[in-house]
């Protein structure tokens, strides 16, 4: 485990450092991922203007979703497309090392240029935090970056089997944003769709951090077991996965 | 007339390579109808709450959704698939200099030469989203108004993407067009709902505002000499700004390859 670990960290390392030269393209990846959250905002500012949830809980959605974006379609699902994840497979460690490792560098990354993106939304909008929603916020949110990242990289072994996978990703996305809390809280969805949103691990990605640090916090250990339960169930789903495409896969050269 | 029937003999090309994939074809259809249901049901979930978005109500909000989706789906079939990443394929990577070999206009090569003939499904999406969205029928000189606003934005939207595409040959390092990606998905909305310092921005600077607000109040409240006027003079201003930036940005520019 703890080699596994070191592993994991020497990639972070390696990927930080390699990604460091593309801060451009970093930072279009992170006004992407921001506009989402900054369109809900002016949206449900216009609906409820003197309701301080709004503005604090979209800050925090922006936050949070700059911080666990996942883009496993172009670091996975490419290599498998360009058989460079042929090399990955002949080195002695887990090929989930890299994967995780580049997602981690690029979350880094986002989240140094992120914040003050978010800090400008917060002064904007007269956002005040307290320190007691944001350190009760930290498990859900860690929790729910590996939500994420499990629910892309699942998408993305559908590589395996078809050419499509970003447009699979494409369906993922509108998923998490609609049910994800990006176009609304879920507490604003309709009756039928916000029982819904709570069952789907989409709240629990996004949303759930987000109305924790906007002082929604009494569904916190619910929440957290939650959230471990959709993670269970990815993991060993894509375990199964990774070994019946691996079974799949074929690779033409040297 | 020549470029007319350049861009009929490409779209015919683009149509019959989109058609020889056909799963493909039918995945992105089934992808396009999903991204239009859930632009109508984050209208549905705001006007649950709501009667009335900055004085837009949900019929009116549907006619502007629809309009929206007919502009990117008319954005995405023939300037993104020219314009996106021209800083990195058309300077660094030296395409632009197949462009100046060939017997057409480079501007029309590099900005319009190619395109995606698949994501026109979304425009009769968007155009069904306007008929539901329209209590009644609107008169015909709205409709006529309403196209004119419509190939005006669709302009500006080209010249905005060329301006940026521009600033390569100055700076070829400079990726803007994400970010106009980016701002482009604000025009979805009314742009009342955006505060001062944004909406300024939206209106003057990058005129978001004209891409679909003012085609949708066209079409509902019936055209407006002033507002056909300006926006047809916005658009031509920005079509001849575009024009001279590429003539400038080609002075400037020496090649990539040998």
């Amino acid at each position: 485990m703890s080699r596994l670990l070191l592993l994991i960290a020497l990639r972070i390392r390696r990927e930080v450092l390699e990604w460091s030269g593309t801060w451009w393209f970093l930072l279009t990846l992170t006004i992407q991922a921001a506009v989402g959250p900054l369109i809900g905002m002016f949206v449900w500012s216009a609906v409820y203007p003197a309701d301080p949830y709004v503005a604090t809980y979209y800050v925090a959605l922006l936050l949070v979703t700059v911080m666990t974006e996942s883009f496993e379609q172009h670091t996975f699902s490419e290599k498998l497309y360009d058989g460079t994840i042929s090399h990955d497979l002949l080195r002695p460690q887990p090929v989930v090392v890299d994967v995780i490792g580049a997602n981690l560098a690029i979350r880094i990354w986002m989240t140094v240029m992120g914040i003050p993106l978010a800090l400008l939304a917060g002064v904007a909008f007269g956002v005040s935090l307290t320190w007691v929603s944001v350190v009760a916020a930290v498990p859900v949110l860690v929790l729910g970056a590996v939500l994420r990242f499990c629910f892309v990289f699942l998408l993305s072994m559908a590589a395996f089997w078809t050419e499509r996978v970003h447009a699979i990703a494409g369906f993922g996305w509108t998923l998490t944003s609609l049910l994800g809390g990006t176009i609304a809280p879920l507490a604003f969805l309709p009756g039928p769709l916000r029982e819904i949103g709570q069952v789907l691990p989409f709240y629990g990605m996004l949303g759930l951090p987000a109305d924790i640090v906007a002082g929604r916090t009494e569904g916190l250990l619910s929440g957290l077991a939650y959230q471990a339960a959709w993670i269970t169930a990815f993991a060993g789903l894509a375990v199964w996965l990774w070994r019946a495409g691996i079974r799949r896969y074929t690779v033409v050269g040297a | 007339m020549k470029l007319l029937r350049l861009s009929a003999a490409g779209f015919a090309r683009s149509v019959q390579a989109t058609l020889a994939f056909r799963v493909n074809l039918l995945f992105d259809v089934g992808l396009s109808i999903i991204g239009m249901v859930a632009s109508l049901a984050t209208v549905f979930i705001v006007y649950a709450r709501t009667d009335s978005l900055a004085g837009w109500t949900e019929a009116e909000t549907y006619v502007l959704i629809g309009t929206f989706q007919v502009l990117s789906s008319l954005k995405s079939t023939f300037i993104d698939p020219n314009l996106a990443w021209f800083p990195d394929n058309g300077i660094r990577r030296g395409m632009l200099d197949t462009f100046m070999l060939q017997p057409a206009p480079t501007l029309y090569l590099a900005s319009l030469g190619k395109s995606t003939p698949l994501s026109l499904v979304q425009s009769v999406l968007g155009l069904g989203v306007i008929a539901f969205g329209l209590t009644e029928l609107p008169a015909p000189a709205a409709i006529v108004a309403w196209l004119v606003t419509l190939a005006a934005a669709l302009t500006v939207t080209w010249a905005m993407g060329v301006l940026l595409a521009c600033l390569a040959f100055w700076a070829p390092r400079l990726q803007l067009e994400v970010f106009y990606s980016s701002a482009w998905q604000l025009g979805g909305y009314p742009t009342d709902i955006y505060r001062r310092p944004l909406r300024l921005v939206l209106t003057y600077l990058l005129p978001l505002t004209l891409i679909a607000t003012v085609p949708t109040s066209t079409l509902l409240d019936g055209p407006r000499v002033l507002v056909l006027v300006s926006t047809v003079v916005g658009a031509g201003v920005s079509c001849s700004l575009a024009v001279v930036c590429w003539r400038l940005g080609l002075r400037r520019y020496t090649g990539a390859t040998s």
